[in-house]
């Protein structure tokens, strides 16, 4: 059965991208944050959410859900942003200008990051480029979405660090 | 040479015995046997090693540490015997109060783990290929050019204070410690970057350095970090986050990424010294408000500065044509204003939710408002 978008196994097979990548993420330093991602329906229907729990190195919970969980901050989008986001990192195995998480977010635009603690929200800055590596991961993944559609195939791949 | 010592060793017979003596094997020992609290301590979490928190026990840790520091006046470390005749190094803030910060020994090992290297972090070689349009590339020359200024400043002020803080406080020092470094490097990535748009350093700002003069010649620790951690790194945060926004590329948005984590982690210092002052010293809270009250003063004039803004509004519309630059103007409003609401947000979250009745930044706010046509503000921030 294909990876899909979104699913549980989605973000456990992200989970293991990174395991595999342990120096790379020890490099960018301790990581030490809870956050959830809502993924809401194009129309009726209820949203896909999931919670991801980082630790030290490594991405140590994956779970559905986020009722009763407690998280620094929420990033919520329509399917439709999440899948821009998705297919352009997919394409270029890493976001591109136009597709960063911080740009995404920013303004709310795209997707946005809900809140209550402003402190916590802040630690979405405090691991921003752990976070972005984190999803720049997805473009290894084979995946497909819930209508059976595809990302894009790769292209030359982005390249992001000088060493 | 302003201090000299009491004792010309050389000339001093019994020292010279003494030394005469030890080296010739004949050991005193004195210090092998003084009453002293044992340590072993272990990392709680294995995979983090060894961290100062796991340090946090009895007469070496902090949790026990009282308010004020009357007894150790010189070097020595927290934890070690005190002999008789140490120096009075006549340290300037005694009073934990005045720097402690909650989790501070969780802020130093996050700093220590991420640091990064500006020189070879960031893909120049892929910038360098990258040709900015005139106008894009001044404006983010200029831009580049205030936070390389910004910067100094961040870096000068924790180097100040380092050496003015009682040495049982040294989880802080050694946390100001890394930000010095944090903003040193920030120095140079942005000078290294301005250096390789193709139009180099633009036009130093008057506004903009009283401000970093005011946040330079604060009279206290307390006054320093409300004005340099949370009030100004603050909205140097919002500015980084809105800068990766607006970054022309990949590799600039990765460098405003890097410069964030660090801006960030200041800020959550500086949030969680003010909430410590605020539940152990109260009596701060007026003296706090008249900091703050001429700090905002001082935003409004630097950071809403010509040189300042006028780049944010060509990098954000992305041109200098008319409708460009509605869009630009559009842009840096709602980021003027995401800017304004997270400072107010934070020091809610402090313990001083007056403040935003108080300040006169409101009014600034009212203005963008006005301003700010269908642009919606950051949905996390309407609630």
């Amino acid at each position: 059965m294909p990876l899909r978008f979104p699913s549980l196994a989605f973000f456990e097979a992200l989970q293991r991208e990174m395991r595999t990548e342990r120096e790379r993420f020890a490099r960018l330093g301790f990581f030490d944050t809870t956050f959830g991602i809502r993924v809401l329906p194009e129309g009726a229907g209820a949203a896909a959410e999931f919670v991801l729990a980082f630790e030290v190195f490594d991405c140590v919970r994956v779970a559905e859900g986020l009722a009763g969980v407690e998280t620094d901050f929420i990033a919520e989008g329509s399917f439709s942003a999440w899948r821009e986001m998705l297919d352009n990192i997919h394409a270029l195995g890493a976001a591109d200008a136009a597709h960063s998480f911080n740009t995404l977010t920013h303004f709310g635009e795209r997707l946005s990051l809900r809140y209550e603690d402003p402190d916590r929200h802040d630690k979405a800055y405090r691991f921003a480029e752990s976070i972005q590596e984190f999803f720049d991961l997805s473009s290894r993944l084979a995946f497909d979405y819930l209508d059976g559609t595809r990302p894009p195939a790769s292209r030359e791949p982005l390249r992001r660090t000088a060493t | 040479m302003s201090y000299l010592s009491t004792t010309d060793f050389a000339e001093d017979q019994a020292f010279v015995d003494r030394f005469r003596r030890t080296m010739r094997g004949d050991l005193e020992l004195s210090w092998m046997d003084v009453p002293r609290e044992e340590a072993a301590c272990r990392p709680q979490n294995e995979r983090r090693g060894l961290t100062f928190r796991d340090l946090d026990v009895g007469s070496y840790g902090f949790t026990e540490m009282p308010e004020r520091i009357r007894q150790n006046r010189s070097f020595a470390p927290r934890g070690a015997v005190l002999p008789p005749g140490l120096p009075d190094l006549q340290a300037e803030v005694n009073r934990k109060s005045e720097v402690w910060a909650y989790n501070i020994e969780g802020y130093y090992e996050e700093a220590m783990t991420r640091q990064w290297n500006a020189t070879t972090d960031i893909p120049w070689d892929e910038l360098q290929r990258t040709e900015l349009p005139e106008e894009i590339g001044k404006a983010y020359a200029q831009l580049l050019t205030f936070l390389t200024e910004v910067e100094m400043i961040a870096t000068d002020v924790p180097a100040k204070w380092m050496g003015s803080l009682n040495a049982d406080f040294f989880e802080v020092k050694n946390f100001i410690a890394t930000q010095a470094m944090d903003e040193a490097r920030h120095t140079e990535i942005f000078r290294k970057r301005a250096l390789s748009t193709g139009y180099g350093l633009m036009r130093a700002s008057a506004h903009n350095e009283f401000n970093l003069k005011f946040l330079r010649d604060a009279d206290t620790f307390a006054e320093a970090s409300l004005a340099l951690h949370l009030q100004a790194e603050g909205m140097v945060l919002t500015l980084f986050r809105f800068s990766e926004y607006i970054s022309p590329t990949e590799g600039d948005k990765k460098l405003f990424r890097l410069v964030m984590q660090d801006e960030a982690r200041h800020v959550g210092y500086g949030m969680q010294h003010l909430k410590w002052v605020l539940d152990h010293f109260p009596e701060r809270r007026a003296l706090i408000h008249d900091h703050l009250d001429e700090a905002e003063n001082f935003v409004f004039g630097g950071g809403y500065a010509t040189e300042v803004v006028e780049p944010f509004i060509i990098l954000s519309g992305k041109g200098l044509k008319k409708e460009q630059i509605a869009e630009g103007v559009r842009i840096t409003n709602a980021f003027q204003l995401k800017q304004i609401e997270e400072y107010f947000e934070r020091l809610a979250k402090c313990g001083l939710p007056e403040r935003r009745e108080r300040s006169r930044l409101w009014k600034l706010v009212d203005m963008n408002r006005e301003a700010i046509g269908n642009l919606a503000p950051a949905p996390g921030l309407q609630a």
